[in-house]
């Protein structure tokens, strides 16, 4: 026994020997050829199967069951290791168990074994059995780190890497510098198939599968160097003898195929009572079911829902449609073109009249079936909706006003007018005693003339256009004052009674001087001495600061103390507010909102109003306070004017709206018109007479009634009056300003075509109708 | 702070739904749904707003109220719908099979549904059906004239041509027809039926065939709610007239062709009572009306070897309604007398004018030639009471021959042909007889009465026929016209030839008008004044001017000093406009627009009626 033992030991260290030595080729050939590794591969897979075809065959006769062999194999291989590990320890010292323990240390996974199967015939892959000895797994070995798998820079600051299996600290192994590092990679050939192992703290060859695993997946190839991707297919079920005759299962028959359902009787039970019991009668005569039968649905109470509403009948036909329609309807040539050019949904109506001369000639209507049928669909696929007929009078819809003739007087027709040579005319004043007007226009020409016969008077000639002219609204005192690019110029009319001439020129150039206010303004005051000053020049000039652009509007306090200026662009204007008793400008906003367009003194309290591009801001300026923004909600404001109550505001705009403002009420407008076709330019209210007038570039200006009542209850009345028409457009522009006359109620209004009218109503005294010529 | 408000929670998220998301919720297929709007009369709504009902979509789609849809939602006929659709699937997989006999078992228990609950649903009261029953009869008529095919089944079109022939039966029998219109449409009737009128339109007797753009299934579905609905109907009306519905239908007559005369009336001899209402509560009046039921009873039995058919029927409908007058005795209640007294009686009520009217024609007898159409005539004349007979070729069931000697008219609608050899007998019948074109009986009925048929006489050229049915006020009217149009005619000549200076020799009294008359004239237009107008009558007598000449001509001055007046309302007007509201001017522009629309149609006819009698006059110069 112990001799066959023996025997079979030595038998089975032959194979293990020649085992370990298939393996112990490796490092060699790594280090030799690293740079080609295919070769090596090949190399490698021949030595494999070298050995395994070699072997096998010596190992498997007798074995018979795939699983007996198997065990049998394995029980062998271990057998095999085992030997080959005793040997290890006892005998070798040198080549041979070195070599097994770097075989053991290169194979960290068991590495396979390729055997053929004897039951299939094909090669399969067997791995060597696990024994479960204590070191039998050569992962578990040995490492004197004992931290485990956590990660290593923890240690970084530390002198020691861990702790060995005594709780002994494991110290930091010695590393050279960089330059020893160099060196080494230099002097050491292997040194770039190393990689570093944290938990040993050095370096460590890799082995071949490692490389060779790297080298794959560089490669893209399948990791798995055993992995064939294109073995050839293994065919089971077809070929010849293999086909499968007999049925896979043997089970016996079960017992519901052959024993009758006890839940069909039961279905069929039930079918069988109802038709004993009369519930349902087979083969009943089928024609009186489908014959419908009628009775009487409506005896009965009907419910308490309102019955759905009827869908409206169609229209009744018209002589139109008749067979034999009087002549007029039938359709003349070009009614029946266009009837028929127009698509069939457009069609007012449906069909083109026709004229039979007898009833038997009359044709079928090829449309019939098809306006049965659209009827049906607007029955059924037309949404319904309900709407009240309005059966008014469309005139019981417009207001019922009093009439204009009752209102009289207004301006009605065009007395006289000036001609400025065609240049426009963008300002005019009225002197307040409604004797003198006084006309600005582009090329810079300022006409004073006589309102009665529209007789020139004096002309005055500037280098730039006129901007604004206004009079100063006193009595006792005149003169008026013009705007330009910068400048505003004190003018003194010819032929003043010396007592007037000598208060205003006292006014405007006074022999002492004020004291100059403590903060000088940007503004400068210059006039000439009142001996010095004639009719021809400026008496007095106030220099506006460089760049603030053509004043674009002046106005006067009711006083005339105060005068207000705007000048500057459409995108910003800037405001003065001047004080002639002190001689002294001052700029009440140091900085507003948007750019102002306008700005009003309110007649009786010392109220400001601000007009910016969409509000109107009204100011106290005793107070220095904001009291109300009023909305008119017009996009761009061209023009404002104050009721001379100061109750009610009338905003005009490019967009041709008109808002009349209740100051009293809210920040929106009482009422909203709009009647001109084009821009608003101009709005005015009549001093004394319940009037007012605006003018748009459509070139007509409008007359309104505006009775204001003193009762808070009592809404204005607005009643239009009259549309004067009588000047042209030119260049897109119609009337640019209207100035009532003071006493009277005449209109003056200046046209962009360079003509300034007067209208007057009839029942007042005319002034001569003779038209005044140009007297250039 | 109340609780906040999500979004399609409330309002028009909520109360409508989509088309889609209808036929969704119902679980059924587009066609299903159609076919129950169709038959429950469900229609899309237009909601106020679109977006805001379709989660902010303003994508092109119909909806309907949620309601609506949870009504289909609970309708029997969507379970059968159903029901039909997992039978066709076993139908269809059963002759797949070939199995003939479960097939045939399959069919025979085919899922029908019934719409009288529907019937009832829509038309709670019998009179909300009535009212409706236009658009049915056009259909029913439309259909009994069609040629069957594979979409169309004969019995369907059968079944129109019965119900059809029923409705004019009752017509006749009740004498409910009062207006007819012949269009190039068809011909419309409007009969009066339970006080509301009803209209239809009659496709003239031509074979017509569906078009293909026409969807057979969705008239096909009306179809079978309008017959079920008919059917209704008419055994109320049949039974409330004390008539058998349906009416027997002699099948050999139906066979020649006889038309509406192939049925007969038939009284209903049980007692019946349609309105059970008022039987528990007055037992007397129950057992008075049973005794004249048993008069009725004995009078028909002595009449009944004298019917022969319906002709003869119609004139015993009238001691019908007059026994009808009996029945309404009004029974003066002992608690209060004076309120019976003065409730309006039957009597009362058919003195009023339409009674008469219905029995225009009770004293003629017609013939009609055979280029005219039976259908038509038969029934207008017969529900006006008249009789008529027709040649073999139109059919069968003529009560008479054209021999019969008490015929009065002649309905012919062919050309007077001359140099035909007439033996002595046709002479004298055609002397006896009045020949007249089929308009003429149309005009008579609808003006109410017999007309001259010197105008409708074979050959000659008919005078134009109008619409009975009337226009929108202030329309254009033909017939208006007629009496003042020459002098219309002439004022608008006068207008033309002042202008232009020139004087015609027909309008040429004007010219004698003196220089200061005409002056006077004018002063008295513009002060008008009564006193004035006097005075410058007064002084155109004097210079021998008649009246008719200066009145005419106080017209004409008084025309063209009148837009002078009004020119400044109208600027007034305009400018008054200024203060209107802008939701009332697009109103108000909106009205203008249609009053002017108007205004132009009138003028246009006007005008073209106005050459037309130029040129006829012309011609005839």
């Amino acid at each position: 026994m112990a001799a066959t033992e023996l025997k079979k030991k030595a038998q089975k260290r032959k194979i293990s020997e020649e085992e370990t030595e298939v393996p112990s080729a490796f490092p060699l050939d790594v280090g030799l050829d690293m740079r080609s590794e295919d070769e090596a591969d090949e190399q490698e897979a021949d030595d494999d199967d070298d050995g395994q075809t070699d072997e096998f065959p010596v190992l498997d006769p007798g074995s018979d069951s795939e699983e007996d062999d198997e065990v049998g194999e394995n029980a062998e291989e271990s057998e095999a290791t085992d030997e080959d590990e005793v040997e290890s320890d006892d005998e070798d010292e040198e080549d041979e168990s070195e070599i097994s323990t770097d075989d053991d240390e290169l194979h960290i996974f068991p590495k396979p074994k390729t055997i053929v199967s004897d039951i299939t015939g094909q090669p399969k892959r067997v791995y060597p059995e696990i024994e479960p000895d204590y070191d039998s797994d050569s992962s578990t070995e040995d490492t004197p780190n004992r931290v485990g798998n956590i990660p290593m820079h923890w240690y970084d600051d530390l002198p020691h890497v861990g702790y060995d299996i005594d709780g002994k600290k494991v110290l930091r192994p010695a590393r050279g510098d960089e330059l020893d590092k160099f060196l080494e990679t230099v002097e050491d050939p292997t040194s770039w198939t190393t990689a570093f192992d944290k938990k040993a703290q050095m370096n460590k060859p890799l082995t071949a599968e490692e490389l060779d695993l790297i080298r794959r997946l560089q490669e893209n190839e399948v990791p798995d160097a055993d992995y064939d991707p294109y073995e050839p297919t293994i065919e089971w079920f077809t070929g010849k003898g293999k086909e499968e005759v007999m049925p896979l299962s043997a089970a016996p028959e079960p017992k519901r195929r052959w024993v009758p359902s006890k839940w069909e009787k039961q279905k069929v039970m039930k079918i069988v009572r109802a038709i004993r019991q009369g519930r349902i009668v087979p083969n009943k005569p089928k024609t009186t079911a489908s014959q419908l039968q009628f009775y009487s649905v409506w005896n009965e109470e009907p419910s308490a829902h309102p019955a759905p509403l009827p869908a409206p009948k169609p229209r009744l036909p018209t002589n139109a449609e008749s067979y034999n329609p009087p002549e007029e309807y039938l359709p003349t040539e070009e009614e029946r073109k266009q009837w028929e050019e127009t698509d069939k949904e457009d069609r007012e109506r449906d069909f083109l009249p026709q004229k039979y001369k007898a009833l038997r000639l009359v044709p079928a209507y090829d449309q019939f079936i098809q306006e049965r049928f659209s009827r049906q669909l607007d029955l059924y696929l037309a949404p319904r909706v309900q709407r009240v007929k309005l059966q008014i009078d469309p005139s019981s819809l417009i207001p019922k006003l009093p009439s204009p003739s009752s209102l009289k007087p207004f301006p009605i027709y065009k007395a006289l007018q000036v001609l400025h040579n065609g240049y426009r005319v963008r300002s005019t004043s009225v002197s307040p005693d409604g004797a003198w007007v006084v006309t600005g226009d582009e090329s810079g020409a300022v006409r004073l003339w006589e309102v009665m016969v529209g007789k020139e008077v004096k002309r005055w000639k500037f280098p730039t256009k006129i901007g604004a002219v206004e009079w100063c609204p006193r009595t006792d005192v005149s003169f008026f004052v013009v705007g330009l690019e910068e400048h505003l110029h004190f003018l003194i009319p010819p032929n003043l009674s010396t007592a007037i001439l000598a208060a205003t020129q006292a006014l405007l150039s006074p022999a002492t001087l004020p004291p100059q206010p403590t903060t000088p303004s940007l503004v400068k005051w210059v006039s000439q001495t009142a001996a010095a000053s004639s009719v021809d020049s400026p008496i007095l000039t106030l220099n506006l600061p460089p760049s603030s652009g053509v004043t674009k509007q002046i106005t006067w306090h009711r006083k005339g103390d105060y005068l207000s200026s705007v000048s500057g662009s459409e995108s910003q204007g800037a405001v003065w507010i001047h004080q002639l008793s002190r001689r002294h400008s001052q700029a009440p906003f140091r900085k507003v909102k948007g750019s102002i367009q306008l700005v009003l003194f309110h007649p009786t309290k010392p109220h400001f109003f601000v007009a910016t591009q969409r509000y109107v801001r009204l100011y106290n300026l005793a107070e220095q306070k904001l009291l109300k923004t009023l909305i008119p909600g017009i996009r761009w404001i061209s023009s404002m004017d104050v009721h001379p109550s100061g109750d009610h505001l009338i905003v005009g705009g490019y967009d041709r709206k008109l808002c009349w403002f209740d100051l009293e009420l809210s920040e929106k407008p009482y009422k909203i018109l709009r009647y001109h076709t084009r821009a608003l330019r101009s709005l005015h209210f009549h001093p004394t007479y319940p009037l007012f007038a605006s003018c748009s570039d459509d070139g007509s200006v409008q007359i309104f009634h505006a009775r204001v009542y003193n009762d808070l209850m009592t809404n204005p009345l607005i009643v239009p009056l009259k549309i004067l028409r009588g000047h042209q457009v030119k260049d897109g522009l119609g009337v640019l300003q209207v100035k009532w006359c003071p006493r009277q109620p005449w209109l003056i209004s200046a046209g962009a075509d360079g003509e300034v009218a007067v209208w007057c109503s009839a029942n007042t005294e005319l002034p001569s109708r003779s038209e005044a010529s140009n007297m250039m | 702070m109340g609780r906040i408000k999500q979004k399609g929670k409330a309002g028009a998220a909520k109360a409508y739904v989509t088309r889609s998301s209808a036929v969704k919720k119902l679980q059924c297929s587009l066609a299903d749904f159609r076919r129950l709007c169709i038959l429950k009369g469900i229609f899309p709504r237009e909601p106020r707003s679109r977006k805001r009902a379709n989660k902010g979509s303003s994508a092109p789609t119909s909806f309907y109220y949620v309601k609506d849809i949870a009504y289909l939602a609970h309708e029997p006929v969507l379970k059968k719908l159903r029901e039909h659709k997992a039978f066709a699937k076993k139908l269809s997989r059963a002759l797949g099979r070939g199995e003939w006999s479960s097939a045939q078992s399959l069919e025979e228990n085919k899922p029908v549904y019934r719409l009288d609950h529907i019937i009832k649903e829509r038309y709670p009261t019998f009179v909300d059906a009535v009212r409706d029953i236009d658009d049915a009869l056009c259909m029913i008529f439309l259909f009994s004239s069609l040629p069957s095919n594979s979409r169309v089944s004969p019995s369907l079109i059968e079944n129109c041509s019965r119900l059809a022939s029923e409705w004019q039966l009752y017509v006749m029998h009740t004498h409910a027809l009062r207006k007819t219109f012949l269009s190039i449409k068809g011909v419309y009737y409007q009969a009066e039926v339970m006080d509301q009128t009803v209209t239809w339109l009659v496709p003239y007797q031509f074979t017509q065939n569906i078009p293909t753009d026409v969807d057979v299934r969705v008239m096909l579905t009306f179809l079978e709610l309008y017959q079920t609905l008919l059917g209704f109907v008419f055994f109320k009306l049949y039974t409330d007239a004390g008539l058998v519905y349906p009416p027997p239908r002699d099948v050999a007559k139906d066979e020649t062709g006889a038309g509406v005369g192939a049925f007969r009336i038939q009284e209903s001899t049980l007692p019946h009572r349609p309105i059970d209402v008022s039987r528990t509560k007055e037992v007397e009046v129950n057992g008075k009306r049973v005794s004249t039921k048993d008069v009725r009873q004995t009078i028909k039995s002595i009449r009944a070897p004298s019917v022969t058919d319906g002709d003869v029927e119609m004139s015993t409908a009238d001691p019908a309604l007059a026994e009808e007058d009996e029945e309404f005795v009004p029974h003066p209640s002992t608690s209060n007398q004076e309120e019976a007294a003065s409730l309006p009686t039957l009597k009362s009520l058919v003195v009023l004018p339409q009674a008469d009217s219905s029995k225009l024609f009770a004293h003629l007898t017609f013939w009609l030639s055979r280029e005219t159409s039976r259908p038509i005539f038969e029934f207008i004349v017969r529900s006006f009471g008249g009789r008529i007979g027709w040649p073999m070729s139109s059919g069968s069931g003529s009560p008479f021959e054209e021999t019969e000697e008490s015929i009065t008219h002649v309905i012919i609608d062919r050309p007077v042909t001359e140099g035909v050899s007439e033996s002595e007998e046709e002479k004298q019948r055609r002397r006896r007889r009045k020949y007249v074109q089929p308009q003429w009986v149309v005009d008579c009925i609808n003006a109410g009465k017999i007309l001259l048929e010197d105008a409708y006489l074979q050959g000659k050229t008919l005078p134009p026929h109008l619409s009975p049915f009337g226009d929108y006020a202030g329309a254009y009217d033909p017939t208006a016209e007629f009496t003042n149009d020459i002098a219309a005619l002439e004022e608008s000549d006068l207008e033309v030839e002042a202008d232009g200076e020139e004087m015609d020799d027909e309008v040429g009294a004007e010219r004698y008008i003196p220089r200061p008359e005409q002056e006077a004239l004018k002063a008295a237009a513009e002060a008008d004044s009564e006193a004035a107008l006097r005075a410058a009558e007064l002084k155109a007598e004097a210079a021998g001017v008649d009246y008719g000449t200066f009145e005419k001509q106080a017209k004409k001055v008084k025309k063209k000093s009148k837009p002078e007046a009004q020119e400044e309302d109208v600027g007034e007007q305009e400018m008054n406009k200024m203060m209107m509201s802008n939701k009332q001017r697009k109103l108000y522009e909106r009205m203008k627009f249609g009053e002017r629309k108007k205004a132009a149609e009138r003028q246009t006819l006007e005008t073209k009626r106005r050459g037309l009698e130029k040129r006829r006059q012309r011609e005839r110069t």
